[in-house]
């Protein structure tokens, strides 16, 4: 059968508010520009994130109906716990309310002025985790990731080369922690290659430092390895996935992605010490070691979702629903990172918008001008979210200006896909009239989010 | 105003449910030589026992609470998006309509709205006074480099004062605060209501608005912590002059509107099972809060919250307020405390709002503080029935910055009753089984404890029998 149809059926629905293109225009100027303060009533298709707007499927409702809410030492806990050692072999498990908090507490401990934390590619919270402790973030992503249109199978993958180096340059001891973020959210959802991961593993043996994975779609990862890597395509998702975890010595997860929740994560690990460490940190901010700042019926929702997501018949229709999308882009001629990656479609706003210089947000003004055209919401990755300032005020670009279209877990249907096309399609035909923006107000970490934009009028 | 009567209703009738059962949990009931491992395997820290070899679980009445079938219909209403969900808003209006902060911003509980107030508000060498201090709130000053300073009457420290309002602020010890370190260095006064270290305790509207004007008076600003603020506005109700027919609803906002701003753990008396916020009426302090709530708890419309939870926490602030539904939660907290009282047992009086709290330094007066005697307690009762309790003693009080034990005047077990949980006859068997280690108190042992956690130890603290 050449149709890949999604292992499920519709149990309740959400009815989308419509409203007219005229409305929107004034709707985006009252919001700065800035599609993290439009009200979600006023957007047909929220492709702003793929995390926590996943739909759970009945079984993670009826988890929800039974999640034991006790304070202290629930079963909801304790099956959580189960099905997250299940897939990671780590003995230690702490829930937190989502994946930053993890970060937070992890970071906090190791971080500290003077230290480099190393990855393929840190996304935006986590970066700004690590920032705040007084450390830098060091990306070292592989030369293909860096090139948007032009495929490759891993363009998640480290570059170990330059990893070695900067260990040999820096001194071991400053380098507490190697993170590798499966798939690569910031470099367009794409995997990185158990291969790499054992070779990143190598270095970290013999530099003795610690591996963590950034574990939030590990699942997406780990089918494109089963259909791309050699050697792996008689192995199980969850074997896969298993072999990954057993090069780590720790991991955080937003469960608000691959494991189809809301809200939650978690934070596991070997090392029994560090572990202690952790918890104390937990109570601070984030609640008793059983429940971490969540509901039981999350705890409950999460080990469900865990199990759910990798069922090989779900994976195969993610990724393809992906490219089937990122494929009409490409008929289409709109420049697309490619190939298609894990959860989101990634446009170039470099090449979709050449007449608007970086510093005038060439990403934000083609989110601006989506959402116009067809109330669709998208988010930029580029140097709004990870742009910085020199000494003199000027903005130091970050490397990629991308456009987001990250796609909800089972939300929606292959028409609300195809209207999607249809909209990038039509705005790509009057690309020329797209102004750029300044930014007139933001804040100094993590400025996307609250960041106000207005248009610069030719 | 030292004797007062336990409860008077304004009317005779019982303090009956105003609702009714639509869907239950069922209960595992265990065996004493199972109890006897359980509690043994957790440190005889009742913190550590798993809830399924727990029979009726006090440990606390956070989170805990019983949803209504319309915040499980808000629950299915839940909105995920990411940014500007409409439960946000609907949450957001509720806080404005009900409570009257000009601000707010969800947390995913209450300490996560501590912790950005704390970063925001208190500097290195900071005074912040309060109405006793709370294990949460007290850490977060204090890792902002700030102290704690308590300003609460010294029959809060009595457990058999039966004074009204024990919840309420000794203006003079605050005075006396403001002269010594000056009103800049003070930057807010933290009022709990109703005082949960006390036992629950009260604080009078009268008491409250002179320490607004004296706030006023020094530019000083007042932080509520108003996790259970419907619960002390209905002793306000039954106990205040000119407050008797007023309803519950403008009581709570009065009580807000001499306030400054709130940090709320909507886990009590919002009656869900997760969530908190932070409410301001200051921009500038908004402003602040929403550019740092990214970085712990999420975007500044969800907070660390699933949408469905904005929406059961908005649905169940209008339930909190509701005259018959605290009504009927206090009665039963008053009638499990008359039965212990009837049976001598030694509870702090007046009873509280949200539970029992038993005296531990009365009922094993053999035992030294050093010995933990709360702590014992609280293993002993659950021994004997399953039910589980918490300790509010030495234990809780933790360490002074210095290292140094806080030997608090209190040396308490909280029998803390969750709202719409449990019914008459569960609070039965609570006394009855009290009783039974009432009977036999004078064979109790203290303890040591083996392992000591560095911040709130009486979470993840382990002890080992004498």
């Amino acid at each position: 059968m050449k149709t890949i149809i999604e292992p499920f059926k519709i149990k309740s629905v959400e009815p989308i508010n419509f409203n007219t293109k005229e409305a929107r225009i004034n709707i985006l100027k009252e919001a700065f520009y800035n599609p993290f303060l439009i009200h979600s009533d006023d957007v047909l298709i929220d492709l702003l994130t793929d995390s926590g707007t996943n739909a759970m499927s009945s079984n993670q409702w009826a988890g929800i109906m039974r999640g034991d809410e006790s304070y202290a030492g629930s079963p909801s806990f304790f099956r959580f716990k189960d099905a997250i050692q299940d897939i990671t072999g780590m003995p230690e498990v702490i829930p937190t309310h989502q994946g930053r908090a993890a970060e937070k507490i992890l970071f906090s401990i190791l971080g500290g002025k003077g230290k480099y934390f190393v990855s393929n590619t840190l996304f935006d919270t986590t970066r700004a985790n690590i920032e705040l402790t007084g450390s830098a973030g060091v990306d070292f992503l592989c030369e293909e990731g860096k090139h948007p249109t032009i495929p490759a199978p891993f363009k998640g993958n480290m570059d170990v080369a330059a990893f070695k180096k900067f260990i040999i340059e820096k001194g071991t001891g400053n380098i507490p922690l190697c993170i590798i973020t499966i798939t690569n959210n910031s470099g367009g959802g794409q995997p990185v290659s158990m291969q790499n991961i054992k070779e990143v593993k190598q270095v970290c043996v013999e530099y003795n430092i610690p591996l963590f994975i950034d574990a939030c779609r590990f699942a997406e990862n780990s089918y494109f390895i089963k259909i791309r890597e050699k050697g792996f395509a008689d192995k199980t998702v969850k074997e896969i996935a298993q072999e990954i975890f057993s090069y780590a010595d720790g991991c955080t997860m937003s469960a608000k992605k691959d494991a189809f929740a809301n809200i939650g994560g978690f934070l596991a690990l070997h090392n029994s010490a560090l572990t202690l460490e952790c918890r104390n940190l937990l109570v601070i901010t984030e609640g008793f070691p059983t429940y971490g700042g969540l509901a039981g019926r999350d705890l409950e929702a999460i080990a469900i979702g865990l199990v759910e997501v990798l069922d090989e018949h779900y994976l195969q229709y993610r990724i393809t629903s992906i490219e089937y999308l990122t494929n009409k882009m490409i008929n289409a001629g709109v420049p697309v990172m490619q190939p298609a990656g894990g959860h989101a479609v990634y446009i170039d706003a470099k090449q979709f918008l050449p007449h608007i210089p970086v510093d005038q947000y060439p990403g934000q003004a083609l989110i601006g001008a989506l959402y116009i055209e067809g109330g669709v919401r998208g988010v930029e990755i580029g140097s709004l979210m990870f742009g910085k300032y020199d000494a003199e005020k000027k903005l130091i670009p970050s490397q990629m200006e991308l456009v987001r279209l990250a796609i909800p877990r089972r939300v929606y249907t292959q028409s609300h896909i195809d209207y999607v096309a249809e909209v990038i399609i039509k705005v790509f035909n009057k690309r020329c009239e797209i102004k750029g923006l300044k930014i007139i107000e933001e804040a100094q970490i993590l400025r996307h989010f609250t960041a106000k934009l207005q248009q610069i009028d030719l | 105003m030292n004797k007062i009567k336990v409860m008077k209703y304004k009317t005779k009738r019982s303090w009956a449910e105003p609702y009714k059962i639509k869907m239950v949990e069922l209960l595992k009931m265990t065996t004493a030589t199972q109890r006897k491992k359980a509690l043994q395997e957790a440190g005889y820290n009742t913190f550590l026992l798993r809830s399924e070899d727990v029979y009726i679980d006090l440990l606390t009445d956070s989170g805990t609470s019983a949803m209504s079938d319309n915040q499980w219909a808000g629950m299915m209403l839940g909105d995920e998006a990411y940014a500007g969900s409409r439960n946000f808003y609907h949450f957001e209006d509720v806080v404005k309509k009900v409570y009257g902060y000009k601000y707010v911003i969800p947390t995913h509980q209450g300490r996560g709205a501590e912790n950005i107030l704390s970063k925001i508000l208190v500097k290195k060498g900071d005074i912040v006074p309060g109405n006793m201090y709370f294990t949460t709130t007290r850490l977060h000053m204090e890792l902002s480099g700030g102290r704690f300073e308590d300003i609460i009457i010294d029959e809060a420290h009595d457990p058999d004062s039966e004074f009204p309002f024990k919840g309420n602020v000794d203006l003079e010890k605050l005075k006396n605060l403001i002269k010594k370190y000056g009103a800049k260095r003070i930057p807010y006064v933290s009022i709990a209501t109703s005082v949960n270290m006390a036992g629950g305790q009260p604080i009078s509207m009268k008491n409250l608005k002179d320490l607004r004007a004296l706030t006023h008076k020094h530019g000083i600003r007042i932080i509520h912590d108003m996790t259970r603020v419907a619960e002390n506005a209905f002793f306000i109700q039954q106990r205040e002059k000119g407050y008797e027919h007023k309803p519950i609803r403008e009581i709570v906002k009065e009580i807000c509107s001499y306030t400054d701003g709130a940090t709320m753990s909507a886990k009590k008396d919002a009656l869900v099972n997760i969530g908190g916020f932070l409410a301001v009426n200051d921009w500038d302090v908004f402003e602040e809060a929403r550019n740092i709530v990214v970085i712990y708890e999420g975007l500044h419309t969800y907070g660390g919250l699933a949408g469905r939870d904005m929406e059961a926490m908005a649905i169940g602030i209008g339930e909190s307020v509701n005259d018959e539904h605290i009504r009927a939660r206090i009665g039963q907290v008053v009638y499990l405390g008359e039965k212990m009282i009837e049976f001598g047992i030694p509870i702090v009086k007046p009873i509280g709002g949200h539970g029992i709290f038993v005296n531990a330094k009365k009922f094993l007066p053999h035992i030294a503080q050093d010995l933990f005697p709360a702590q014992t307690l609280a293993a002993e009762v659950y021994l004997d029935s399953g039910i589980r309790t918490m300790e509010r003693g030495i234990v809780s009080a933790g360490r002074k910055v210095n290292g140094e034990n806080y030997y608090p005047k209190l040396e308490l077990v909280r029998f803390t009753i969750p709202r719409r949980v449990y019914t008459q006859a569960h609070m039965d068997v609570i006394a009855e089984s009290t009783l039974r280690v009432y009977e036999r108190r004078n064979q109790i042992k203290g303890m040591k404890m083996i392992y000591e956690p560095k911040y709130l130890r009486f979470f993840q603290a382990k002890f080992q029998k004498l």
